[in-house]
C-alpha cells in the first residue's frame, strides 16, 4: 500500500521532494488495476480520490478479464448497456469464480466469463420488469432474481 | 387338506395391513408368495412347520416383512461388519422364526458385545469386524429413503426378486455406504409409507375404492412421521390419489399467469430449466453459426427466459449479430390480455440495448397441434436460418390421437436447420396405472430430494414453496387425471428417440461445449455434487445422484435418398 506523506510545502531540507502519489493519477490508477477486488473495495476507502479510481468502471472490466486474453471491443458496449463491469463482476463473475474454485480447470477461464455475461444479461431481463404482471410475478412480492442462486451460501 | 396356491396378499389373514387385500391380485411377488398360506391350519403353518419353522399362519405377513427388512439391513451393511450376528449373538428358539427374526432386527439396531456363539441358520456375509462403527441410531433417515428410490429406479439390484411394490428400496442405498444403515422407527415408518402408497394405487387399479380410501387417509399420518421431501412428496402423491377416488378432477385450471409464476419460481431455485435452456442455446448457436439471419420459433415461450442468453451470446459473435427474429407460442389468456406480446417487448427491449435487431411475433393457439406452418411466415432456407426449440411442451401432445404427428410433420416443412427438444427422463405415460404411479413415485422423489438441498435457505422460504407447487400439480396431472386431461405424459429418452427417428429426423449431437457450460452452469448450485450431467449418445441429461430426470437432444431433419 502507498502510503501518503504529505510533505510541507514550507520545509526545505533539501532532499527530493517526497513522492505523493495522488499527484500522478495516471500510476495510482496502473497499481490500482492490478488489485484484486477485496483490496480494491478497501483502497476504495482510502480518500475521495481514490473511492472515484476505485469506482470507474474500467478497473472492474480489468478484474473481469484478468486471466482472460482481450476480449473483443463489441463486448465493451454490451457490458456497459447491462448495466457496467462492477456489477457483472460482483455479481457474477466473483460468485462465478469462487463457486468453480473448486471444480475449476485452467481451461475453463474464459468460459466462466462467458457463463457469467450470460448471467448477467438474464438478470438483466428480469430487472426489466414492466407491466402488471408480464415479470411472472405477483404484484408486491420482492423483486426477482435468477443470480438468486449465486449469493446463496454454499455448503462447501 | 387342501392347500390354497395363493399369493399371500391374496388370503385374508390378519394384520395384512401392508399389502392391498383384493383376492385374484396377482402382481404382488415378495417374498411372502414362497411361504404358501393354509386357511384351514390351526395355529402353525403346516408347511413351514416341515421345513422346521414355527410360525403363526397370522403371523405370516409380519414375519415376511421383517425378514425383507432383515435383509435389506444386512445387504446394505456388508461393509460394516454384521458378523457379529452370526458369531456373537445369542440366538434362542430359532424355530420360533417369529421372534428370532425380531431378535436380528434388535441386534442390528443394537448391536451387543460379543458373547456366546450363535444358532442362526441365515446365511452371513463373512467381513471384517469394523470396529468404528457401532450402533449410532440414525436420525437422518429421509434422505436415505430418497436417494434408495433413485438407485433402485435406475440400477434395479438383479438379486432382488421384481416387485411392482419396490419396497425393498426404501430403506437401503445403492451406492456403498461407509455408514451403518440402521433402522430407526421412523425409517420403519418411511418403508410403510412406500407401502402403503403402492398398495393404494393397487387398489384404485383394482377400482376397490373402499379399501383405497382407507389407505389413503394412512398415508396422510405415515407421512406426518416423516421429514423433509419424503414428507412433502408422500403428501402430493396422496392428494393426487384422493383426487382421482373421489373424482375430483380435473383440477381447477389456473390462469397462465399464475403457472408461469409456479415455474418462475423453479426456474429460480433449481437449475433443470437452466439447464435446458443453456443446453439448447448451445446446440442453436452451432446451428446458427453462419448465418445472418436467423429464425427462432419457440413452442412455450412463457416468459422468455431462454432467450436473454442466446441473443447475448449472437450480440458478441465475431463479426457482429445477425438479424433475429422470434416467434413465440402461448397458450390463449383467459381475461385476453396478450401476455405473448408484453414478453415480446421486454425482449425487444433488451435487444435494442445490446445491439440486435429484433423482431417479435406471437401466436396464441390452444394446442401445438393446431399451429399450421403458414400461419409462422417461414421464409427459404437459403434467406433464413430456422430452429426450433420445445422445453417441455412435446410430452403434452400426447394427450390427442395424432397430435404429435401432427406436429411433427408440420415441422418437418418448416425445414429448419435444427430442432432441440428438452423432455422430462421418465415414463409416465404407461397405460397400466400402477407402473405410472410407481415410475413417477420415484422420478419425483428424486425431484423433490434434489430441490430440499439446492433449495433457497431458510427452506420453508416461498421459492421452494412455489417450487415444490409446480411440481406438486404435474403430479397430480400424472396420477389423477385421465384421457385428454392427462397432458403430462411424459416418456423417455429412448421412447422420444425411437419415435423422431420414424418420424424422419436424424440426431444432430450436442458438442463438448454444451457440456462443458452445462458442468459449469450445474457447479454453481448449492448441492452441486449431487448433480449430474451425463452424455447419452449425443445427447445430454441431468439428474440427481444416478437418476437422470431431464434430457435435452437435438435433430434435423432426416436427408431423404
Amino acid at each position: 500500500m502507498v502510503q501518503n506523506h504529505h510533505g510541507t510545502v514550507g520545509e526545505n531540507k533539501g532532499k527530493r521532494p517526497k513522492f505523493f502519489i495522488n499527484d500522478h493519477v495516471d500510476i495510482l490508477i496502473e497499481i490500482l488495476k492490478r488489485l484484486d477486488c477485496r483490496s480494491l473495495c478497501v483502497a476504495a476507502s482510502v480518500c475521495r480520490l481514490w473511492c472515484t479510481i476505485a469506482r470507474n468502471d474500467s478497473l472492474w472490466e480489468n478484474l473481469c478479464f484478468r486471466h482472460v486474453s482481450p476480449p473483443p471491443s463489441s463486448v465493451r458496449s454490451v457490458v456497459l448497456a447491462l448495466g457496467g463491469y462492477k456489477r457483472l463482476y460482483m455479481g457474477c463473475v466473483r460468485p462465478v469464480r469462487s463457486r468453480l474454485g473448486r471444480v475449476r480447470r485452467a481451461s475453463w477461464a474464459r468460459d466462466e466469463v462467458q457463463l457469467s455475461l450470460s448471467l448477467f444479461c438474464v438478470d438483466y431481463y428480469e430487472r426489466l420488469g414492466g407491466g402488471s404482471n408480464s415479470n411472472g410475478r405477483l404484484v408486491g412480492e420482492s423483486s426477482p432474481s435468477s443470480l438468486m442462486f449465486l449469493c446463496k451460501p454454499m455448503n462447501v | 387338506m387342501k392347500r390354497d396356491h395363493q399369493d399371500i396378499c391374496g388370503a385374508d389373514g390378519g394384520g395384512y395391513g401392508n399389502s392391498s387385500g383384493s383376492k385374484g391380485e396377482s402382481s404382488i411377488t415378495s417374498k411372502g408368495k414362497l411361504w404358501e398360506e393354509d386357511q384351514d391350519a390351526g395355529d402353525m403353518d403346516e408347511l413351514m412347520a416341515v421345513l422346521g419353522y414355527k410360525v403363526r399362519s397370522s403371523d405370516m405377513a409380519d414375519v415376511a416383512q421383517k425378514m425383507e427388512q432383515l435383509d435389506m439391513a444386512m445387504g446394505t451393511a456388508q461393509e460394516d461388519g454384521i458378523s457379529h450376528l452370526a458369531y456373537d449373538t445369542v440366538h434362542y428358539n430359532p424355530s420360533d422364526l417369529s421372534s428370532w427374526v425380531q431378535s436380528m432386527l434388535t441386534e442390528l439396531n443394537n448391536p451387543v458385545l460379543p458373547n456366546s456363539d450363535s444358532n442362526s441358520s441365515k446365511p452371513q456375509q463373512h467381513q471384517q469386524i469394523v470396529s468404528s462403527n457401532q450402533s449410532q441410531v440414525y436420525n437422518d433417515d429421509s434422505e436415505y429413503d430418497l436417494r434408495a428410490i433413485p438407485g433402485i429406479a435406475a440400477y434395479p439390484q438383479p438379486k432382488r426378486i421384481k416387485t411392482s411394490m419396490e419396497t425393498d428400496s426404501s430403506s437401503s442405498t445403492t451406492e456403498p455406504s461407509t455408514q451403518p444403515v440402521v433402522l430407526v422407527d421412523s425409517q420403519e415408518a418411511g418403508v410403510r409409507l412406500v407401502h402403503t402408497l403402492m398398495a393404494c394405487a393397487e387398489a384404485v387399479q383394482q377400482e376397490n375404492l373402499k379399501l383405497a380410501d382407507a389407505l389413503v387417509k394412512h398415508i396422510g399420518l405415515l407421512a406426518a412421521s416423516q421429514a423433509g421431501a419424503m414428507r412433502k412428496v408422500a403428501t402430493y402423491f396422496a392428494e393426487a390419489l384422493a383426487r382421482r377416488i373421489y373424482g375430483v378432477y380435473p383440477q381447477d385450471s389456473l390462469h397462465p399467469s399464475y403457472t408461469d409464476m409456479l415455474q418462475m419460481h423453479f426456474y429460480e431455485t433449481c437449475p433443470y430449466l437452466k439447464f435446458a435452456h443453456f443446453t439448447s442455446n448451445q446446440a442453436i448457436l452451432e446451428a446458427f453459426a453462419t448465418s445472418n439471419r436467423v429464425h427462432v420459433i419457440d413452442f412455450g415461450l412463457k416468459q422468455g427466459m431462454q432467450w436473454p442468453a442466446l441473443m447475448q451470446e449472437l450480440a458478441l459473435r465475431p463479426g457482429g449479430p445477425p438479424v433475429f427474429r422470434l416467434t413465440g407460442i402461448g397458450p390463449h389468456q383467459p381475461d385476453n390480455t396478450d401476455a405473448l406480446q408484453q414478453v415480446g417487448c421486454k425482449l425487444a427491449y433488451l435487444a435494442e440495448t445490446i445491439g440486435v435487431k429484433f423482431e417479435f411475433r406471437g401466436f396464441m393457439v390452444n394446442s401445438l397441434a393446431d399451429l399450421e406452418p403458414k400461419m409462422l411466415d417461414i421464409r427459404p432456407p437459403e434467406v433464413e436460418t430456422l430452429a426450433v426449440n420445445s422445453i417441455f411442451e412435446l410430452h403434452r401432445l400426447l394427450a390427442r390421437a395424432g397430435g404429435i404427428e401432427k406436429v411433427l410433420s408440420s415441422i418437418k416443412t418448416m425445414k429448419p436447420k435444427i430442432l432441440t427438444i428438452v423432455e422430462e427422463e421418465a415414463n409416465h405415460n404407461s397405460p397400466v396405472f400402477v407402473d405410472r404411479f410407481t415410475e413417477a413415485l420415484h422420478y419425483y422423489s428424486s425431484l423433490f430430494d434434489s430441490l430440499e438441498v439446492s433449495g433457497v435457505v431458510p427452506p420453508s422460504s416461498q421459492d421452494l414453496v412455489m417450487s415444490e407447487s409446480y411440481l406438486g400439480r404435474q403430479i397430480c396431472n400424472v396420477v389423477a387425471c385421465e384421457g385428454v386431461e392427462r397432458v403430462e405424459r411424459h416418456e423417455t429418452l429412448a421412447q422420444w428417440r425411437s419415435r423422431m427417428k420414424t418420424s424422419g429426423f436424424s440426431p444432430a449431437h450436442l458438442g463438448s461445449n454444451a457440456y462443458k457450460q452445462a458442468s459449469m452452469l450445474l457447479a454453481l448450485f448449492a448441492g452441486g455434487d449431487g448433480y449430474r450431467v451425463e452424455e447419452n449418445d449425443g445427447c445430454l441429461t441431468l439428474g440427481w445422484h444416478t437418476r437422470p430426470l431431464i434430457a435435452t437432444s437435438a435433430w434435423q431433419v432426416a436427408a431423404t435418398e
